[in-house]
């Protein structure tokens, strides 16, 4: 456990840290963040005492920092750095083994048989044995830092600081050294505060966060501390969003560039293309949409530039693989495209636009036929697909009510409309509905959530009325 | 397990450098012995030492001026060329392994040219400080060149906030060349005589010395020695940086400065004693690295051995190559160590990975 209290220090002419308080338990995963310049690396100094104390107290275990002598405080705590440069030709085995040095007591100094146990073990876990008489020189930077981890381990710490160790890794490595570091931190109840950059995999690993901001802790907290976005902003001046992990509980950050997209719009200002024919109907825009949809290809919240439909004479084998053979055959890129099968005719799709104060709508509907294959009425329709597309900003909230007015419009629609008698179900397990919103554009206005639901609940509803009005015409 | 093995291997092959090298002391320092204008029989050689050290002679009547050319005159020689050039290899590891830097030694930062200056100054002016009696010539070599090692530190610091190796060899050479001029400038002022006496000393010999300088350069090495050996394990931790090197519980301030006064002793006597014999500090330890890896608890007592062998053999070709006159053995040390300097500053910038 470590205890800071009241800390001030810093540098002669300039003082970093102001009366810095902060409790980090035992056998956690503190993260330290902030800025560069907010005092993360100049509080490690203090810690590791390479910067004198000037105010205050750090104890460790009870034992307050300063009446340690520098062996004792590494047989405690132990550091990994960034990449350090080695002189000579050490082999890995002699770098780790460099480790053991606050242990080594006998009055030659020596290395020991436990020396050399706790050396092997701490090689097996890190897996670096096959390194062990390679010089150090030799390795790549994931490997280096391995073993310098390993060197650090072998001290047999409670308490790991780590000064963004992974700083010039790649994302494999990092996120190895950090499932090693996360692992040790559990089996052994070893306490790690750690200084890391990428505010993501802070979230991903840390049990705690503290924000440091000029030299003070800003807030401390478990990392729900980072869904605070304004606090983020202000301590980053950067605009930041949170989002939830796909996977992980977890919240990570995306953060949005100050410039915008300067990407010229056709001089009409349309961004839209469509092509038909027999088999596809394909919408293409400039600019990707921001899309919430439940396509067989391109579900979720995501963004996407291309929208398409697709003919199949049966519904029966219908699959992914399927409509990824119609994009690539239509060159489309299915990573950036929501999909969508019927057999109904293409020709037969419904298309609407409208426009009220520069707020520009389209809504697609096709509705479709069920085959006359067993003994259901020829012409019953099966699935009903729509797609509505938008001008402006739209908060991923305001999505969701369009995506509901979209359902809602459509299911009024059948109601009122179908003719009687007819087997015309409110919804289908198939039917697919996309709404998105083209927010990049220049001059696109900010859309008030209730306008957007009574703008698609219109649309919706006037497209499915033109599609039911041919249906029930033919 | 194959890690067992290998470690059994490396062991085992460290006990036998120590032997080879324990042999090519005895074996140069034989040969030292043996080869001259006039030579002795073996026999007779090895009857004088015991017989003068230990009493244990066997052989009967041997001519009273063998004695003496091999007692008085060439044993002293041969233990003074030893024991300058286990003194300055050694200094020369020390410095490399503190300043991280594979070209560092006593003559390349600058530390020898201190220590000259002050031994030209204590010759020059007769200076006798009061209570050292002889040793006012080596502790005045000591403390100059401690001096001018602060010097250079001073003016790297100044000049660059890394201790970069190419600015540490830079400002050695600059301080080396102002502290030469001064000692040139010292030497124009005397008279003939002093004059030439100087300069051949400054080229470094062991020759003509006798068991006084033997004497004078033994307790230092003796106390140099002992405070670097025991700081194998601080100048290991130290190649990973002064700062992890902390990290690790090295109490760093203390190292260095323990490390940085037994490697100035170490200079100083040596120079004292036989004037400034350049790059033995800078091959021998290179060489020993090569061979035995970098651990520091090794590097240092070979390099001390195969050091002083070294110096044994380069005196013995120094005054055999055009006998009956004498080369000085710094021209010899040179002729051999500047272009291995010059092939490990090409090696130490491939190595970092830059295209020559």
């Amino acid at each position: 456990m470590i205890k800071i209290e009241d800390l001030v220090g810093g540098y002669a002419k300039k003082r970093i840290i102001n009366g810095l308080n902060l409790q980090i338990n035992q056998g956690e995963f503190f993260v330290l963040l902030g800025p560069n310049g907010s005092g993360k690396t100049t509080l490690f100094k203090l810690v590791t005492g390479q910067l004198p104390i000037q105010h205050g107290r750090i104890s460790i275990a009870g034992k307050s920092l300063s009446t340690l002598s520098k062996i004792d405080k590494a047989k405690h705590i132990a550091v990994l750095t960034q990449e350090v440069h080695i002189s000579f030709d050490f082999t890995v085995e002699e770098i780790v083994s460099l480790g053991r040095y606050p242990h080594q007591k006998s009055l030659f100094k020596r290395l020991t048989t436990d020396d050399r146990e706790v050396i092997e073990t701490v090689m097996d876990m890190l897996k670096i044995n096959q390194f062990r008489n390679t010089p150090f020189r030799m390795l790549s930077g994931g490997e280096k830092q391995r073993v310098l981890l390993a060197k650090a381990l072998a001290q047999e710490p409670e308490i790991l600081l780590l000064d963004e160790p992974t700083n010039h890794l790649d994302i494999k490595h990092t996120f190895q050294m950090l499932d090693m570091l996360k692992e040790w931190q559990q089996t052994k109840n070893l306490t790690i505060f750690a200084i890391l950059h990428d505010l993501n995999v802070a979230s991903l690993y840390a049990d705690r966060v503290a924000l440091l901001h000029e030299g003070n802790v800003v807030d401390v907290g478990d990392i729900n501390t980072l869904r605070n976005e304004t606090q983020l902003e202000k301590v980053y001046e950067v605009q930041v969003k949170t989002q939830p992990h796909p996977i992980v509980p977890k919240p990570q950050l995306v953060m949005t560039p100050t410039y915008t997209n300067s990407e010229s719009e056709t001089p009409d200002g349309h961004s839209l293309t469509i092509k038909q024919n027999e088999a596809h109907i394909h919408l293409q825009f400039e600019q990707p949409l921001r899309t919430i949809s439940n396509g067989m290809v391109g579900g979720g919240i995501e963004w996407f530039k291309h929208f398409c439909l697709f003919h199949v004479e049966t519904n029966n084998h219908c699959s992914e693989q399927m409509i990824y053979q119609q994009m690539e055959a239509y060159d489309i890129p299915f990573e950036q495209a929501v999909g969508i099968m019927t057999t109904a005719n293409i020709a037969d799709t419904v298309i609407v636009t409208k426009r009220k104060d520069n707020f520009e709508m389209i809504a697609l509907v096709i509705v479709d036929l069920m085959v006359n294959q067993h003994s259901l009425p020829s012409r019953a329709p099966r699935m009903i697909h729509m797609m509505i597309f938008m001008d402006g900003h739209v908060t991923d909230a305001s999505l969701v009510s369009g995506y509901m007015a979209a359902a809602e419009a459509k299911a009024m629609a059948i109601q009122h409309l179908k003719p009687a008698h007819h087997p015309l179900k409110n919804s289908d397990i198939n039917d697919c509905l996309v709404v998105a919103a083209q927010q990049q554009r220049n001059g696109t206005v900010d859309v008030e959530e209730a306008d957007v639901r009574k703008g698609i609940m219109n649309i919706a509803y006037e497209a499915m009325k033109k599609a039911l009005h041919k249906y029930v015409q033919t | 397990m194959p890690s067992l093995s290998t470690q059994k291997y490396s062991k085992n092959k460290i006990v036998w450098l120590y032997i080879v090298s324990g042999g090519l002391v005895l074996g140069t320092a034989l040969i030292g012995l043996l080869t001259s204008s006039v030579s002795f029989p073996i026999p007779t050689i090895i009857h004088i030492i015991l017989d003068k050290t230990l009493h244990l002679g066997w052989l009967e009547d041997v001519p009273k001026n063998e004695q003496l050319i091999i007692w008085n005159i060439r044993l002293p020689r041969v233990l003074l060329a030893f024991c300058v050039g286990a003194s300055l290899s050694l200094a020369g590891a020390a410095f490399q392994g503190l300043l991280r830097n594979p070209l560092a030694d006593p003559y390349t930062i600058g530390v020898s040219s201190g220590a000259s200056l002050g031994a030209v100054i204590v010759m020059f002016f007769q200076v006798n400080i009061i209570g050292l009696g002889n040793y006012t010539l080596p502790v005045v070599a000591i403390v100059s060149g401690l001096l001018t090692l602060f010097v250079v530190f001073g003016l790297v610091r100044l000049s660059s906030r890394s201790l970069a190796i190419e600015t540490i060899i830079l400002a050695g050479i600059i301080v080396s060349a102002f502290v030469g001029s001064l000692i040139s400038l010292l030497i124009a002022l005397g008279d003939k005589d002093s004059m030439s006496q100087i300069i051949y000393w400054l080229y470094g010999s062991v020759g003509m010395r006798g068991w006084s300088h033997v004497q004078l350069i033994i307790p230092f090495m003796i106390v140099g020695a002992i405070i670097l050996l025991m700081h194998d394990r601080e100048l290991n931790a130290l190649a990973l940086g002064e700062e992890a090197a902390d990290h690790i519980g090295v109490n760093v301030k203390r190292g260095k400065i323990y490390i940085l006064i037994g490697a100035s002793l170490l200079t100083g006597a040596a120079v004292s004693v036989s004037g400034s014999i350049g790059f033995v500090g800078l091959v021998i330890p290179h060489l020993v690295r090569l061979v035995a890896g970098p651990n520091h608890r090794h590097v240092l007592p070979l390099s001390m051995l195969i050091g002083g062998s070294f110096l044994i053999l380069a005196d013995l070709v120094s005054r055999t190559m055009i006998a009956p006159k004498e080369l000085p053995i710094g021209v010899i040390t040179a002729l051999i160590g500047a272009p291995v300097f010059a092939f490990l500053l090409i090696r130490e910038r491939l190595g970092r990975g830059e295209n020559v």
